[in-house]
């Protein structure tokens, strides 16, 4: 019995030797980021419902009820403008006391920050650089005007074609 | 200078000189292929489903209820007397007070009828869409946009029209109502579609809520910056042809109709819209396309009523419904000649329902034990249509029961040839083959 032990020895040392395997520890220096898509793959229309539901979060931070959107989809529905009525009802949204947006000082103190903020707001993107250069450029030589405001940038998102796809 | 650079530079200045007189301010690229008849078009579309024997056959109650009462209600657009009893087409208690006419001379006898024209359709969908395009395609399904170009696509295309030349004023947003101001058809679609209202909603209690607290910013400080982000974020984007979610308006055309929309809500408010004496539904309806007509002073504008239909179930309804539109009818025409003085003379007002209805009743019985009427068969598609305005024949009547001249599809080819485009219409070949303008029918 005690030879048909020892037979078995060598195969166990066999197995633990080679079985066994040295953690590889290669580093590639590749840090976690979070990612936002590009404008490329948006081909799907958001319904009028959809687009103002969350139009409606992202303005007031709180979603819009069911009644209130279907009676914005038929006002939307009575109107061969799309575009224009989105404008006409963001600007009525606009109005409203109880809209959330940034102030003109944060718009014009950190503008390259506010630009990168509004596109992920609206867009779920960063902007690329000619984007970001642009609007830079747009905002310094408009902020002698002093109604020009976070309200007309955000209304110019809101109301841009790439708003209305996801 | 060498006498090739003199040679080359005289041909291009007289080649010039020949192409740009064809590339107009609005930036039409056609030639006019005949002159104008008139620099304005207002097609009414004129309900839902009109009887040929309640309404020009002036045959009242005779023809469809057994009693022997004939007589005219349509009393703004045809001659002949009014029914002389059981009167329960006009307002108040049981209809029994007719409308007074508006019109001191009718319809007929400032323009030409075409008393027995053919519908193609004998229901409400492809009739609309005949009217609308000129085509006989049927069998397309409801909430689609037309087959093939609607009268908006040639007069923008052909007629080189800005979009706020050409509106169409709808009933509501019902079936494929919002999509009649623009086909699908790859050569034309939403690039060239028409405005599009349907005032009972927009600037009913839907609209009120959603629309008029709305800003209007300043042109310069505040509009101008906003659409220039905004361009320069649809250039961006690139939006496909095909995805365009509605038509599109330049920005000064944006800025006016944003300033039309907020003056309507606050002449609303102050009783100040160019309502029909007796408005309410269809009327209302037509007051809006008249509010349209003052500001916009369109090309082309078509206004749609309806409620002539609630005559599957409600014969008397249907009886005040046709007395009604008749009156806005009138009105509308009335108000284009005493009240825009850009438009008056200048106008052509073309109309016709766009389906009959049946011959015999169904079982549906109204508050009067009168029947009601469906469409669907032959007799549905028996209509009448007219025109009236500046170089339209006076007082003529073209066909008759005997011998049916005219189609509803004749009305594309009409309005081309009133704006001056008939032959680009046609060399489209996209219209039904049997159908002319009415002016080649007389």
């Amino acid at each position: 019995m005690n030879t048909h032990i020892f037979k078995w020895i060598p195969i166990l040392l066999i197995l633990v030797f080679f079985g066994c395997k040295k953690n590889d520890n290669t580093r590639y220096d590749v840090l976690d980021t979070t990612s936002y898509g590009d404008n490329l793959n948006k081909d799907k229309s958001k319904s009028n419902i959809e687009f103002h539901s969350i139009l409606t979060t992202n303005l007031f931070q709180k979603p819009s009820s069911i009644n209130e959107l279907t009676r914005t989809d038929r006002v939307i529905q009575s109107c061969g403008d799309k575009t224009l009525i989105n404008e006409v009802i963001i600007s009525n949204y606009m109005n409203s006391p109880t809209v959330k947006l940034p102030s003109r000082q944060r718009m014009v103190d950190s503008t390259e920050k506010f630009i990168e903020e509004t596109y992920i707001r609206f867009f779920i993107r960063r902007p690329t650089e000619a984007e970001k250069t642009w609007f830079i450029n747009f905002i310094n030589s408009n902020k002698s005007n002093p109604n020009f405001r976070p309200e007309i940038v955000y209304t110019s998102f809101a109301a841009s074609d790439e708003y209305m796809f996801y | 200078m060498k006498r090739r650079d003199f040679v080359k530079k005289t041909a291009t200045i007289t080649a010039g000189g020949i192409v740009l007189p064809y590339i107009l301010p609005s930036g039409r690229l056609y030639a006019q292929s005949n002159a104008p008849m008139a620099d304005h078009v207002v097609y009414v579309l004129f309900a839902g489903g009109l009887r040929q024997q309640d309404s020009i056959l002036q045959r009242y109650l005779a023809d469809s209820q057994g009693f022997n009462v004939e007589g005219n209600i349509l009393t703004n657009i045809l001659e002949g007397q009014a029914p002389t009893s059981k009167i329960a087409y006009g307002t108040g208690v049981n209809g029994a007070s007719p409308i007074p006419k508006l019109l001191s001379q009718t319809i007929q006898k400032q323009g030409t009828i075409f008393s027995e024209m053919r519908a193609v359709s004998g229901g409400h969908y492809g009739g609309l869409n005949s009217l609308i395009t000129g085509s006989g395609v049927a069998g397309q399904g409801l909430k689609v946009r037309p087959v093939n170009p609607t009268i908006f696509e040639y007069a923008r295309r052909f007629g080189g029209y800005k979009a706020t030349d050409t509106w169409f004023i709808g009933n509501g947003i019902g079936n494929s109502t919002p999509l009649l101001n623009s086909s699908k058809h790859p050569d034309f679609g939403l690039q060239y579609g028409a405005n599009f209202f349907a005032p009972n909603i927009t600037f009913g209690s839907d609209g009120m809520a959603v629309l008029s607290n709305a800003k209007i910013y300043h042109p310069q400080e505040e509009l101008d910056p906003m659409y220039k982000m905004k361009n320069f974020l649809d250039n961006s984007f690139n939006i496909k042809k095909g995805d365009l979610p509605g038509i599109k308006n330049t920005d000064d055309e944006r800025t006016r109709i944003k300033e039309f929309i907020k003056a309507t809500f606050e002449r609303q408010a102050a009783g100040q819209l160019p309502m029909p004496p007796v408005s309410g539904g269809d009327g209302s309806t037509i007051g809006y396309a008249a509010e349209v007509l003052r500001v916009f002073k369109p090309k082309l504008l078509v206004v749609n009523m309806s409620n002539i239909d609630g005559c599957h179930g409600n014969f008397t309804g249907y009886l005040q419904a046709m007395h009604r539109a008749d009156h806005a009818m009138g009105f509308l025409w009335n108000y284009i000649q005493t009240q825009i003085p850009e438009m008056s003379g200048k106008t052509i007002m073309c109309f016709a329902p766009e389906c009959g209805r049946n011959q015999k009743n169904n079982p549906i019985i109204d508050a009067n034990d009168w029947y009601g009427y469906d469409h669907g068969d032959a007799n549905s598609l028996r209509v009448f249509g007219g025109m009236v305005g500046p170089n339209v024949q006076s007082n003529l009547m073209v066909g008759s029961e005997a011998n049916p001249i005219g189609r509803v599809t004749d009305f594309s080819l009409t309005i081309a040839q009133i704006l001056g485009y008939k032959s680009e219409v046609q060399a489209a070949g996209l219209v039904e083959g049997a159908s002319r303008s009415l002016f080649d029918r007389i």
